[in-house]
């Protein structure tokens, strides 16, 4: 039986051999929870960053003006929202672990608006899109990050990023045991070699075209294999990820975290429909 | 077997004065129960109004209020019929108080 006439929705995906999840969100949150920092004793020692990734929702993508949008297929979709601040960062999240060091395969359609709180285009007003895989094995801890950097200080930059740049650790608490890094930090994102890509932004702000994104990467190299945005491929087996040793709680860990992020103080909103991850064994 | 979530929307957060929650989609759910816990700092005789909204911009009272807790206490309230945003509102006038805000939501 192929995944296909197993699961009509997944039709739509391209997914590998094994299909480690496949959430829809007309089923529920489907373990998908609010990225926060570590901590010990008190939550006042969260790193500033990482204090307020905000819960995500399902969503109907209810606009004032023409009701409710619906997700792609069927009614509701998983949003993160940020907070009306410029620069604010919300984060979802989904954690598991691996079984087989293989090559595996994200997939979703996404889309992303401001709050409509302005009767205007508002295209410059999401700063970013983006993921990132946080993975383990028996050496090192490698996190794959990839972004839409939109606009950034009210200019539209429309292109793809990567990172690699190591945040610093800080030590939390008085164990010794907690450490955190702001690895989504502003700094550090590097272009994509021909990364640039106009995307549908439709033409005013409650509108919503969905995106297909896929990402591959190789758990057993620890490299990117292959990214594609819509109808565009980029070259990413050059590029690499942020990385650091293996830590003493994190073997085999196999996290998703999708990310928006503001340019302005106003609301931005991130939606997936879905989301395929699957795995060539 | 029914759907249940529990969002937290607000985090260690210290309120003082006019305050509102982050809107919060969740339209699915048919009854809510919202929490206040104090984390430090007491609001005791404060209350707090439950509002709803046609699009999380413009928002109007339920019309369900609730206490505000003491420091180390939680307060809750019980909601229905709030269509597809919640959020809370309240004025504390001088007291001020860290805060959690918790959403538990049923199907």
């Amino acid at each position: 039986m192929t995944h296909e006439s197993a699961a009509p929705g997944l039709s739509k995906f391209d997914p590998l051999p094994r299909i480690i999840f496949a959430d829809d969100f007309d089923a529920g949150i489907n373990g998908w929870t609010e990225l926060i920092g570590n901590y010990e004793d008190t939550l006042d020692s969260v790193l500033e960053p990482y204090r307020d990734h905000r819960p995500p929702q399902l969503s109907t993508l209810s606009m004032w003006d023409t009701g409710s949008v619906g997700s792609l297929e069927g009614m509701y979709a998983l949003k993160v929202a940020t907070r009306p601040k410029k620069g604010h960062q919300a984060v979802t999240i989904k954690r598991t672990t691996f079984r087989r060091a293989s090559p595996i395969r994200v997939e979703t359609f996404f889309t992303f608006k401001p709050e409509a709180a302005e009767l205007r285009l508002g295209d410059q007003t999401p700063r970013s899109f983006g993921f990132l895989f946080d993975l383990q094995d028996d050496t090192e801890r490698v996190m794959p990050h990839i972004r839409y950097l939109n606009s950034l200080d009210g200019e539209l930059q429309q292109k793809w990023q990567f990172k690699r740049e190591r945040a610093p650790f800080s030590q939390i608490g008085g164990s010794g045991k907690t450490v955190s890094h702001y690895h989504l930090s502003p700094e550090g994102w590097e272009d994509i070699p021909n990364g640039g890509q106009k995307l549908c932004y439709n033409e005013i702000a409650t509108k919503h075209n969905w995106h297909y994104l896929r990402l591959d990467f190789d758990l057993e190299s620890m490299r990117f294999l292959f990214f594609q945005c819509n109808d565009r491929i980029f070259d990413v087996t050059g590029l690499d990820s942020i990385r650091n040793p293996a830590m003493p709680n994190l073997w085999c860990m196999l996290n998703v975290a999708f990310f928006v992020e503001a340019d302005a103080d106003r609301r931005v909103f991130g939606y997936l429909d879905s989301v395929v991850l699957s795995g060539d064994f | 077997m029914r759907s249940s979530y529990t969002a937290v929307v607000e985090r260690n957060v210290t309120v003082r004065g006019v305050f509102t929650s982050e809107p919060y989609e969740c339209g699915w759910a048919g009854e809510a129960v919202v929490f206040v816990r104090s984390l430090a700092g007491s609001l005791s005789g404060t209350h707090a109004r439950v509002q709803i909204s046609p699009d999380g911009m413009s928002w109007c009272d339920h019309g369900t209020e609730f206490a505000l807790p003491a420091e180390g206490t939680v307060t809750a309230c019980l909601v229905t019929h709030f269509g597809n945003w919640l959020r809370i509102a309240a004025d504390t006038g001088n007291r001020e108080a860290t805060i959690i805000v918790t959403l538990q939501l049923k199907e």
